[in-house]
């Protein structure tokens, strides 16, 4: 190798572009880029995606100049919690400051994924009309957005292959949205509109159906009824990923016999989703193609357990089941028979305050373990718990990758032994090597800190709730989980020392969430002044308009936010969030 | 600082060790400890502020010193803090109740903020008061407070099943029956079954929610809620009894009785989120219908939502009765729109026929309103609930 880095010029750009070409991983090519100054500029002008998983992390036009040659980009914005009313409705995540650089700097994106952001309609119409070879629009959990900015997208991007609106709060505002799909647009590939809780024109839909053939996932909103249905599928036999709209309707012998001829005709179904309110009667209209499904959500579907059972034990090939609790104990056990190739299941609760329970225990859970050995991720809500069972899930699935448990109840114990759950939650994390994510509930005291800070060395993301006894919590997992990215924590008594002991910790994290804690004002000006490259921002939905600086170093901080960012403060705090 | 007295209540029999091991930790800011929490062991009650948490002291370290022997507590099950759970059970209702302006308005603005962070529905025994239009003083907040001191808990008790009065009393007295600590902890009674666990489901009574927890997307927290309403105004009808309302003999609908009995305390405990757009700003909020029963204090929480100090939305609610901003003429008008479809202007109709027939509301620049709604009694039937009230 000649010296002094002039060995990157051995070969021309070209070749070394190629070369990056194999390198998919973002870490991999951003190694490369450390390596010497050629490569750094070759790499950046070659680079097609990029993945900013926190909006205000760098600022749009820094992003865009760095890498000009960007086809796909895939952007997050809240924290996590703000899917559970912890964050204040107004604390940001707008994507209009990127959507503007993008539409300067990227004229040729094809790809925009946006994650719990705030999308304006304006955004969309921005979109629409930069860029010419837009094709793929995909937002999941965002807000903002009305049906007038998807008329826009659906009117103006010619190759539009996907809209995908996951779980996405779209306002009323086009009634006839769906029309502005010019005739000849036929490159519609994925269709996801479940979110959506406005009427569509279904006459449109059917006719848009039609006219795209490469048509591969349909997912209806809950306007869609039963009938309409049968007509959709019929025009779109060659479907994979299907999400009804509500699954019920007064039984007619007719319609059931259509509706299970139009799913026998589709012989490609791999996923199937919604299901809204499912009556147990049309349910065995699923049948024909539950043998080639590899995913199945009935998340609200809140059937009774023995149709689900029924339905959930023709799946010989299911990889993924998403379900609600009223599956209980006996239904999983027919999963654990019948699903061997199971490797995600979510379990959610379809009555989490119910004075009914039913009867989904731990069991449940460890026969799932026990009876599929490819499971990989596991959500599971459930209202008691014992170590033992954590044992044998432990014992049971050691490939684990993502584990979350949450007992419905705050600081519940083994309810066997009484004891707390760290025996339990320490046997996960040390047998399961390739956990990465984990959240943990019930009764814990600072030895499962312990044990996860020693142990979960691929741990990437940690969520922590009512758990703990002390600042040695988290001192234990701020001094430990090498790979730890996001630590999220609520109504825990975590305070200063160990936040401050491990102030460097935090810039090797994307971000730290930590709410209702014991962690005071002047703590946090401490760690902002001594870690520049981290954003500290302290809120209080009280606070509108009251000056944070006159509040003394003593006070309580309700929430905060802590995230390393090389784009300096933010401009667009609302009045309830302060960047101390 | 509002003061809201309650009769001190005397400790019920019921063995509460496990509301002290639910509500730990909870920890509060400091500056919010000041300004209402009471020492456990006062007479007074606990007030209660974010999402339902509550906290033991009236300084950081006394505060730390609660959680640090809260598991202790539990154990023991001490008396005085079986007390202060208790209150802190009644006082949960009492920030509901002691929010509100009762025609006084004075700092509204602070305390209503508080409502808007109990989102997840604690809207707690505090709907007995008001019968009709809910344009009611200061006088009814303490029938509130009245109803959830001991003198009512065994009367709640005994008639629990299936029609359990508000909150505390029935999931406590579910505890009692449920028997350990650990395992059962507080049954958060609310939401009655799914729709298909068939016609015994017990109507919710209310319960503590926490927010954000269990940590299930609030949409769908929003669905499993008002699936299961559907069935509760049903069974709701069938259960009730004479003394529960004043107006049996009055011809209402089905749909308005069930309302009814939510205020007074029968099926309090449900939320019924509707969405708030106010024009010019892109962000929609949601609010809890159930957390209020007036539209005044509808209106308050609104605008301390909004924040827009020019909007008055009380004043043009509640005609001469001034909110608390002195604005003379509104600029902004709050409207709703109904199951039919029409945009109506917020004010005229019952407030529990106000409560069937709300879909979403909509904070109207008033230019836009001039001569564009006339106001129209609609007598709504009820349409088998709303599937998804977001």
């Amino acid at each position: 190798m000649p010296a002094g880095g002039g060995w990157a010029a051995m070969f021309p750009d070209e070749v070394w572009e190629h070369v990056f070409s194999f390198l998919a991983a973002d870490g991999d090519r951003n190694a490369v880029s450390l390596v010497c100054r050629g490569w750094y500029h070759i790499e950046r002008r070659s680079r097609r995606r990029i993945f900013v998983g926190n909006c205000y992390a760098i600022a749009p036009t820094v992003a865009v100049r760095r890498f000009p040659n960007v086809r796909v980009v895939s952007i997050k914005g809240k924290p996590h919690f703000a899917d559970f009313n912890l964050v204040p409705s107004d604390w940001g995540g707008h994507a209009d400051a990127w959507v503007a650089a993008m539409a300067e700097g990227w004229p040729l994106l094809e790809e925009l994924h946006l994650k719990r952001m705030v999308v304006t309609d304006e955004c969309l119409e921005l979109l629409a009309r930069s860029f010419k070879n837009f094709r793929v629009l995909a937002l999941s959990f965002c807000e903002g957005v009305s049906t007038a900015g998807l008329a826009a997208i659906a009117a103006n991007c010619r190759n539009l292959r996907e809209l995908d609106l996951q779980e996405t709060v779209v306002e009323e505002n086009c009634v006839h949205w769906l029309s502005h799909f010019p005739e000849s647009s036929t490159s519609l590939v994925n269709l996801s509109i479940a979110s959506l809780e406005e009427d569509v024109n279904i006459a449109v839909l059917e006719h848009l159906v039609s006219r795209c053939t490469n048509l591969k996932t349909l997912k209806l909103n809950y306007a869609v009824p039963l009938d309409r249905l049968v007509n959709l599928l019929c025009r779109a036999p060659q479907l994979a990923n299907l999400g009804t709209g509500r699954f019920t309707a007064e039984y007619r012998p007719e319609l059931f016999s259509k509706l299970e001829s139009a799913f026998a005709s589709c012989k490609s179904m791999k996923s199937l989703s919604g299901i809204c309110e499912a009556v147990p009667e049309y349910l065995p209209a699923i049948y024909p193609i539950c043998d080639g499904l590899t995913s199945l959500n009935l998340c609200d579907a809140p059937v009774n357990g023995a149709s689900l059972t029924k339905l959930v034990s023709r799946c010989k090939n299911l990889q993924r089941l998403w379900v609600m609790d009223v599956i209980e104990d006996d239904g999983l056990a027919a999963v654990a028979s019948s699903c061997k190739l199971l490797q995600e299941l979510r379990v959610f609760p379809c009555d989490p305050y119910g004075a009914d329970p039913v009867s989904l225990t731990e069991h449940g859970l460890v026969t799932v373990s026990t009876g599929c050995p490819m499971l990989q991720s596991v959500l599971y809500f459930c209202r008691q718990m014992t170590n033992d069972a954590l044992f044998a899930v432990a014992r049971s699935s050691p490939n684990l990758t993502c584990f979350r448990l949450c007992i419905i109840d705050p600081h519940t114990p083994d309810y066997v032994t009484l004891e707390p759950l760290d025996a339990g939650f320490s046997a996960i994390v040390e047998s399961c090597k390739d956990l990465r994510r984990l959240s943990v509930s019930g009764l814990l005291t600072n030895n499962v800190f312990r044990s996860i800070g020693a142990s979960a060395d691929c741990l990437e993301m940690l969520s922590i709730a009512f758990a703990g006894d002390s600042d040695a919590g988290l001192h234990y997992i701020l001094s430990g989980c090498k790979s730890l990215r996001k630590l999220e924590i609520r109504d825990c008594p975590f305070g200063d020392k160990a936040l401050l002991a491990n102030a460097a910790k935090l810039e090797t994290m994307r971000s730290l969430w930590m709410s209702s804690c014991f962690v005071s004002l002047g703590a946090c000006r401490l760690l902002a002044q001594k870690m520049p490259l981290l954003n500290v921002e302290v809120m209080d939905e009280k606070k509108r308009g009251g000056s944070w600086d006159s509040q003394p170093d003593d006070c309580l901080v309700e929430k905060l936010y802590v995230y390393r960012t090389v784009a300096g403060q933010r401009s667009d705090t609302p009045p309830c969030v302060w960047t101390v | 600082m509002r003061e809201c007295r309650l009769r001190p209540i005397s400790t019920p029999p019921l063995a509460l060790p496990i509301f002290v091991l639910w509500r730990y930790p909870r920890t509060i800011a400091k500056h919010q400890l000041r300004e209402r929490v009471l020492s456990p062991r006062s007479p007074s009650p606990v007030f209660v502020l974010e999402g339902g948490r509550s906290g033991g002291g009236e300084s950081s370290s006394g505060s730390m010193s609660t959680v640090s022997k809260g598991p202790a507590v539990a154990v023991e099950a001490e008396e005085a803090e079986e007390d202060a759970v208790e209150k802190d059970y009644v006082g949960l209702s009492e920030e509901s109740c002691s929010c509100y302006p009762d025609g006084k308005g004075d700092d509204g603005g602070a305390e209503d903020e508080d409502e808007e962070e109990l989102e997840l529905g604690l809207s707690l025994g505090a709907k007995k008061v008001t019968g009709g239009g809910g344009k009611q003083g200061g006088a009814p907040w303490r029938e509130y407070c009245r109803i959830l001191t001991a003198e009512d808990f065994p009367s709640m008790v005994s008639r629990a099943p299936p029609l359990s009065s508000s909150s505390s009393v029935s999931s406590s007295a579910t505890l009692v029956r449920g028997g350990t600590t650990g395992g059962a902890a507080s049954r958060r009674v609310a939401v009655s079954g799914s729709p298909d666990a068939g016609g015994s489901t017990n109507p919710p009574p209310s319960t503590q929610m926490v927010v954000g927890w269990p940590p299930i997307r609030a949409y769908r927290m929003n669905n499993i809620i008002n699936q299961s309403k559907d069935n509760t105004s049903s069974n709701a009808i069938v259960t009730m009894t004479p003394k529960e309302t004043n107006e049996s003999s009055k011809n209402i609908t089905k749909e308005v009785i069930a309302k009814e009995l939510e205020k007074k305390g029968g099926l309090a405990g449900n939320s019924l989120f509707v969405k708030v757009n106010m024009d010019g700003d892109p962000i929609g909020r949601k609010v809890d219908l159930n957390a209020h029963w007036s539209y005044e204090t509808l209106a308050a929480a609104l605008e301390a939502m909004f924040d827009k100090p020019t909007s008055a939305l009380g004043a043009s609610i509640c005609g001469s009765r001034t909110s608390k901003l002195d604005d003379g003429s509104p600029e902004f008008s709050l409207t709703y729109e109904d199951k039919d479809g029409d945009w109506m202007l917020v004010g005229d109709v019952p407030w529990g026929m106000f409560l069937s027939t709300v879909k979403r509301l909509r904070i109207m620049r008033t230019s836009d309103t001039n001569g564009g709604l006339a106001p129209r009694l609609h007598s709504s039937k009820s349409s088998g609930g709303l599937r998804n009230v977001p």
